[in-house]
Parts: C-alpha cells; sequence; structure tokens
C-alpha cells in the first residue's frame, strides 16, 4: 500500500516537473521571457529522473517489467525521449526543443495512465520480446525527437522564407542546427527500428496472425522503415535535406504513430492467436510484429492501482 | 528662413530597395549628376550623395524674389535633375517615395545623415565617409563654393561631436555586422563554415572585420583580381577571380554580395546548378548592395536558399536602435544645439549687408567731409597730418559703429533679428538687405569657403 501510494506520488512530481517545463518553454516561445537554456532543461530532467524512479517503483508493485503491458512501455518511451533529449540538447544546442519535448512527455504519461493496462498472466521464456520491445521504445523516443526537430526546421524555415526573422524566429534554435539535429536522432533511431523490425519479423513467425488490424499493424511497421530509410538515403545521395527531410521524417514519424495506434485501441481477439498463451503483451507495442492481444490483468499501472475488469481494451 | 536649402531625395524609409537601385549610382556617375544640377539656373550650389540606402541632392538655390519662391524653384529643378538620372518620363510616378525638406529642416537633415542619425544602422560609420565623398566631388566639380559648402562642412562637425561625445557609434555596428548576425541565427556558430564575399569594397571589407576568426574560412570573388587579393591578404582570405564564382559557390555557405554591378550576379540558373552540386545544403545570401547583385527568385523557388537585401535586415537594425534609444537622444541635443549656432550665423547673412552699408554710409559721409575740408581750408596740412585725419575718421567709424554693429548681430540670432534691421535700414535710409550674395563671406567663388568656421574635419 505505501509504494502504491509512492508510485502515485511519483507520477504526480514527475507530471509537476513536465508541466513546469512546459509552461516556461511556451511562455519563452510566445513572450520571449524567461531563461529556458538552463531551467528548462534542468526541469526535464528532473522530470525524467522522477519518470524513472516511478516506472521502477510501479514495475515492482505490480511485479510487471517495464517493457510489458501497454501504458509501462508507452510511459518508458516518454521518458526515454525526456532522457535523450537532456543528453543531446547540450552537444546539438537544441535546448529550445524542449518546448516540444517537455508536453509531449507530459502527454505520453498521461496517457499511459489511461491507455491499455496489462499485468501478464503469463511471462515469455523468449528472449526476443523483451528486447524487441526494448529497442523499439527507444527508437520511438528517438524519432519522437527527430519529429520535435524536423517540426521546429519547417516552423523556422518558413519564417525564414516569409522574412519575418524577429519574435518567435529568433527564440527558436538556428535553421541548420534543427536540420543537423533531426539527422543525428533519425541516424540513431534507425538501426533500433531496423533491429525491432528484425525481431518482430521473427516473432511474427512464431505466432498467428489473426485480425487485419494486425496485418495492417506489420505493414505500417514496415513502411515506417521504409521511409525512414529513404529519408536518410535520399539525404546522403540525393542531397535531401532542409524541407523535403523533415517531411520524410514527419511522415516517418506518422507511420510509426499508426503502429502505435493500432496497438493501443487495438480490440482483444481471443483464440486468434495460437502463441498468446506465452507472449506477453508488450509484443504488441513492435512497429512490425503483429502481437498477441494483451492480458486482461486489471492493474492500472501509471498510478498503480488496480482496473477495473471493464476497462481493459 | 533662413537660407533656403533644399533636400529631395530617397532613403530606406521611404522607398523600397526595388526603387532605390534605379536611382544609386556609382562615383562615376557623380561628375555627371553634379553637371547637370548646376547647369540649371535654379541653382546656385549642390551636391548629390549616393549610397546603398540613400540618393539625394542638396541644393541652395539662386536669388529670387523671395526665399520661398527660391525653395520652390531649385524643388522643381532638383526633381527634374533626378528624374533625368533614372531617365524616367516624370518624376511624379515616384513622388510618393521622395522625400522633401527645406530651410531649417534641410539643414536639420543634412546634419543628421553626417551624424548617422537617419542610417538605417545608427551610428554605422560608413556614411560619415560617403559624405565626405560626395563633398569632395561637388567641391571638385565647382558645385559647392559658398554657403552650402559651409553647410555640409559643418555637418562633418556635428558627426564628428556626435562620435566623440556620445556611445552612439560604439561597437561594430553596420549592414555588414548585422548580415553576419543574421547568418549565426541560420547556422548557428559560423565556426565550421565558409563565407564568401562577392565584391571586394569597402562594404566587403566591413563583413570581412566583422566576420573577424568566426568563420572557418574567408573567400573573396571579385571581378578584379588584384583587389580581391589584396583584401584577403589583409583578412587571411582566399581570393578567386570571378569566373570561378560557381566553384565558389558550391563551397560556401553565406554569401555577402556588394559590388557595384547594376545587374545580378548571382542569377536563379546559377544557383540551381550550384545546389545540385552542394546536395541541398543550405545556402544563405546577403545582398547589401544597391542595385542588387542577388536574383531574389532564388528566395522564392529553391529550396534550402535563402537571399535577404539590405531591406530585409531592418528587423535586426531594429534591435540595434533599441539599445541605443539613449544614446540617440543625446546625439540629437548635439544636432539641435549646433543647428542653433548655425541658423545664428545664417541670420547674420541677413544682417552683415546691413552692417556693411551702413558702415559704408558712416565712413563715406566722414571720408567725404573731410576730403572737402582738406581741399579748401585744411589745405596747408601734409602728408603726416593728413594721414593722422584718415587714421582719426577710421577710428571714429569704428568706435560710432561699434554698438549698433555689436546689436545687430546680437539681433541676428533672434526671431525678431529682421525687425532691428529693418528699423536700422530706416533710420539712416539704407538699402533694404538682399537675399544672401552666395559668394559674400570671404570667400573666393570657386573655393569652399569655410576659414571664418571652425576647422573641417578633413
Amino acid at each position: 500500500m505505501v509504494n502504491e501510494t509512492v508510485a502515485e506520488g511519483l507520477f504526480y512530481l514527475t507530471a509537476a516537473a513536465y508541466v513546469a517545463a512546459s509552461v516556461l518553454f511556451l511562455r519563452f516561445l510566445v513572450r520571449g521571457k524567461g531563461d529556458v537554456g538552463v531551467l528548462g532543461p534542468r526541469l526535464i530532467g528532473v522530470g525524467a529522473a522522477l519518470h524513472a524512479v516511478h516506472i521502477v517503483v510501479a514495475s515492482l508493485v505490480l511485479h510487471v517489467c517495464p517493457v510489458e503491458g501497454i501504458h509501462f512501455p508507452v510511459s518508458v518511451a516518454s521518458m526515454s525521449m525526456a532522457i535523450a533529449y537532456v543528453l543531446a540538447r547540450r552537444r546539438l544546442k537544441i535546448e529550445v526543443a524542449g518546448a516540444f519535448i517537455a508536453p509531449l512527455a507530459l502527454t505520453s504519461l498521461l496517457a499511459s495512465r489511461f491507455v491499455g493496462s496489462a499485468e501478464p498472466s503469463a511471462r515469455t521464456k523468449s528472449a526476443i520480446l523483451p528486447f524487441h520491445v526494448t529497442t523499439n521504445l527507444f527508437g520511438v523516443a528517438l524519432f519522437t525527437l527527430a519529429f520535435s526537430a524536423a517540426t521546429l526546421y519547417l516552423i523556422q524555415e518558413r519564417l525564414l522564407k516569409k522574412k519575418r526573422i524577429d519574435g518567435v524566429f529568433r527564440r527558436l534554435p538556428p535553421l541548420d542546427v534543427l536540420d543537423r539535429a533531426e539527422h543525428r536522432f533519425l541516424l540513431a533511431g534507425f538501426p533500433l527500428l531496423t533491429i525491432g523490425i528484425i525481431t518482430g519479423t521473427l516473432w511474427a513467425r512464431r505466432v498467428e496472425m489473426g485480425s487485419s488490424s494486425e496485418v495492417l499493424r506489420s505493414v505500417f511497421g514496415y513502411v515506417t522503415w521504409l521511409v525512414i530509410a529513404a529519408v536518410l538515403f535520399l539525404r546522403a545521395a540525393a542531397g535531401w535535406r532542409g524541407r523535403r527531410a523533415a517531411y520524410g521524417t514527419i511522415a516517418g514519424f506518422g507511420f510509426a504513430v499508426v503502429v502505435l495506434m493500432f496497438y493501443l485501441l487495438r480490440a482483444p481477439s481471443p483464440g486468434t492467436v495460437t502463441a498468446s498463451r506465452d507472449a506477453p503483451s508488450a509484443a504488441g507495442l513492435s512497429l512490425a510484429a503483429a502481437a498477441p492481444p494483451a492480458p486482461s490483468s486489471a492493474v492500472e499501472l501509471a498510478g498503480a492501482k488496480p482496473r477495473r475488469p471493464e476497462m481493459q481494451p | 528662413m533662413t537660407l533656403p536649402v533644399v533636400v529631395i531625395g530617397l532613403s530606406h524609409k521611404t522607398a523600397p530597395v526595388e526603387v532605390r537601385e534605379r536611382f544609386a549610382s556609382g562615383s562615376e556617375v557623380l561628375p555627371e549628376v553634379l553637371a547637370r544640377i548646376t547647369a540649371r539656373a535654379e541653382i546656385d550650389e549642390a551636391m548629390f550623395l549616393s549610397t546603398c540606402n540613400r540618393v539625394e541632392i542638396i541644393g541652395l538655390p539662386k536669388l529670387a524674389s523671395s526665399h520661398e519662391e527660391s525653395a520652390r524653384l531649385a524643388s522643381h529643378a532638383i526633381r527634374e535633375t533626378l528624374r533625368d538620372h533614372i531617365g524616367a518620363h516624370s518624376i511624379e510616378e515616384l513622388r510618393e517615395y521622395l522625400y522633401e525638406r527645406t530651410g531649417e529642416d534641410a539643414v536639420r537633415h543634412v546634419f543628421r545623415v553626417a551624424a548617422s542619425l537617419d542610417s538605417m544602422v545608427l551610428g554605422e560609420p560608413q556614411i560619415l565617409g560617403q559624405v565626405k565623398d560626395a563633398y569632395d566631388a561637388a567641391v571638385a566639380a565647382g558645385a559647392l563654393r559658398s554657403n552650402l559648402s559651409r553647410c555640409v562642412s559643418r555637418a562633418f562637425s556635428v558627426a564628428k561631436r556626435v562620435r566623440t561625445e556620445t556611445q552612439l557609434g560604439a561597437g561594430t555596428v553596420s549592414i555588414s555586422s548585422v548580415a553576419v548576425d543574421l547568418a549565426k541565427r541560420i547556422f548557428g556558430d559560423l565556426g565550421d563554415r565558409t563565407v564568401l564575399l562577392v565584391g571586394a569594397g569597402e562594404m566587403a571589407e566591413a563583413a570581412a572585420k566583422s566576420l573577424g576568426q568566426q568563420a572557418r574560412s574567408i573567400r573573396i570573388c571579385n571581378r578584379s583580381f588584384e583587389r580581391a587579393a589584396n583584401l584577403a591578404s589583409h583578412f587571411n582570405a582566399t581570393a578567386a577571380p570571378i569566373e570561378q564564382l560557381e566553384s565558389e559557390l558550391v563551397m560556401s555557405d553565406v554569401v555577402v554580395a556588394s559590388t557595384a554591378s547594376k545587374n545580378f550576379v548571382i542569377t536563379r540558373d546559377l544557383v540551381k546548378r550550384v545546389m545540385k552540386q552542394r546536395k541541398g545544403r543550405t545556402l544563405f545570401f546577403v545582398d547589401i548592395a544597391v542595385p542588387r547583385n542577388v536574383d531574389p527568385a532564388i528566395h522564392e523557388h529553391i529550396d534550402n536558399a535563402y537571399v535577404y537585401d539590405v531591406d530585409d535586415l531592418e528587423s535586426e537594425v531594429a534591435e540595434n536602435m533599441r539599445s541605443r534609444q539613449a544614446e540617440v537622444a543625446q546625439a540629437e541635443r548635439i544636432v539641435e544645439a549646433e543647428l542653433a549656432l548655425w541658423l545664428q550665423w545664417a541670420r547674420g547673412l541677413n544682417v552683415n549687408p546691413t552692417i556693411v552699408a551702413l558702415r559704408a554710409k558712416t565712413r563715406g559721409v566722414l571720408v567725404a567731409e573731410l576730403e572737402r575740408s582738406l581741399g579748401t581750408r585744411l589745405k596747408h596740412l601734409g602728408e603726416a597730418e593728413r594721414a593722422a585725419l584718415a587714421q582719426m575718421i577710421e577710428s571714429a567709424t569704428n568706435k560710432l559703429l561699434h554698438a549698433p554693429t555689436t546689436r545687430l548681430k546680437q539681433a541676428a540670432g533672434a526671431s525678431d533679428g529682421n525687425d532691428l534691421v529693418r528699423a536700422a535700414q530706416h533710420l539712416f535710409d539704407l538699402p533694404a538687405a538682399p537675399a544672401p550674395e552666395p559668394t559674400s563671406a570671404n570667400v573666393s567663388p570657386k573655393k569652399p569657403a569655410p576659414e571664418s568656421e571652425e576647422r573641417l574635419p578633413h
């Protein structure tokens, strides 16, 4: 009980840190007030640290591996994104990208409380699946950062083409810095995505594809990989930089989000997956592999509270 | 109106760059324009100033029935000269872009321009040099000889005071430095970027200075390779002939263009080819030349290529202005103080003829009486006595006229000075004071006049 309270408290503290960072960054962007160079990233860093502790405590309370279930992986992905931002922001000079990261981390944290809930009733003996989910989670985190940089790039690029170089233009990171950051995040995320695709494909061979949404999820997973690969290849070979690369990155991230949505909003399909008894639900986060439906253990992971059975996905 | 000085022109405040570039001209055109304006019967003295952000003619009219009428005729003449300068059918189509100042306002304008208070980048040092060049050209062409010459010379003194007594010019501020600041906003750090200067004139030099050690490398491309090499040697840069412009663009990230070319040096087709070879790497052009050197269509139609001209730098400049408001206020006070001194002097021009006439009349009467006496009753006086009497007449004239002369000169600075002048004319039956003779005040016709003024700064 005490541990549940601690997990709950950590959840709210994490949310508070992300809210504070979001307010600070948005205030800076809209009004040009405040110093986000130091305080903003620190708040996100504090949020990420609290987030990590929350995940550890909540997973210990529930006796669930953080890469299992639905909302835990969502939470882990947003935490990874915040940590990656804190580590990379100084080297890539993208402190102001926190204006994107903080609200995204907050949204993911809150979403993890309300979407899905799963304490696997059975543990897999396979080593592939946790590895598969973990690489995909980190990949998604890095693609979210690439998406943030790409979006900021498009805003900056538009302002520069419109010659509106006062106000917001001055507050956002320089154009080329954003282009470089977007490329680096894509480069870092792509091997993880590739591993996720390979392991997902290997896993998919062990299970039986059930619904059309699972097939679509797999298709979109491969499309995501192809789009990101194309963005990286065209950038190196044909000079697709700047706006084109930003659009490609956003498209790739969009496909990844579609896969995620397929997983989060999937309907349980008992009896369609032969390996479901042995497979943990976290496999469903795979961008490529068709994963079995989540088991229906009723625990609200975000707040470490049991959930009512009727709220299961 | 004291002196009916007339200024007509256009600047970054009144006209966009596409209009200004129609008027802008190099130093080679100055004599032609000056000859055209001084050939006008309405104009006595004139100066033609052409910079990146400003083209204007400053004129002093010849005497007409009144100062106002003189100014009106001069305004017409200047407008026609500007019309001929750009080869237009009518200057009226450009009326909305032109400003006109007369009398006191015109002199204030000249002072403010020289002091860089009317510049796009407040306090930038180049404008004073440009005004001096225009002054020298006008003097050489015989277009500046007397009172207008004094006015411009006075403007140099004002500019000098503003620079020494305020911090307006503190820090490296120029269009070039603002351009470099903008490049940094796009690239973040120029430490791993190559900057190409197209042109090797003053602006390119200022850009090179602003860049200092910030860029990884500076390359200079100019029509005259010798000049490019000369500039490059001062800034540890690499020079290249203009024929290599395409390959230079391929290896550069920021391009500062400042040539005197009347046509686009960097065209859309050229940049299209360059961007293919660059594999889409961002290329940022800052076109600080007027007329422009870089085709603005590049900005519209080519991805990852951006073109900013001088007008586009205004918002950057606005930042610069905000931090200098206190200095601007102090500089404006100096301008007003100097303007008051100038006006006092200029009003003296109205008094001088009356003083001269009064003195001539007094001395004439005394000398005439003396000569009559020397021809009759004092016929016996020798040379020494006659010389003593002549000296006595001079002294008497001086002593007698000392008080009225001083009072009239003092009154010249006051607003009711003309009343006293008219009273003196009436009391002593002197001729009405004419408009100031342009060649008066001890000035030889072909030389600028400022020996009785303070020393010129050059």
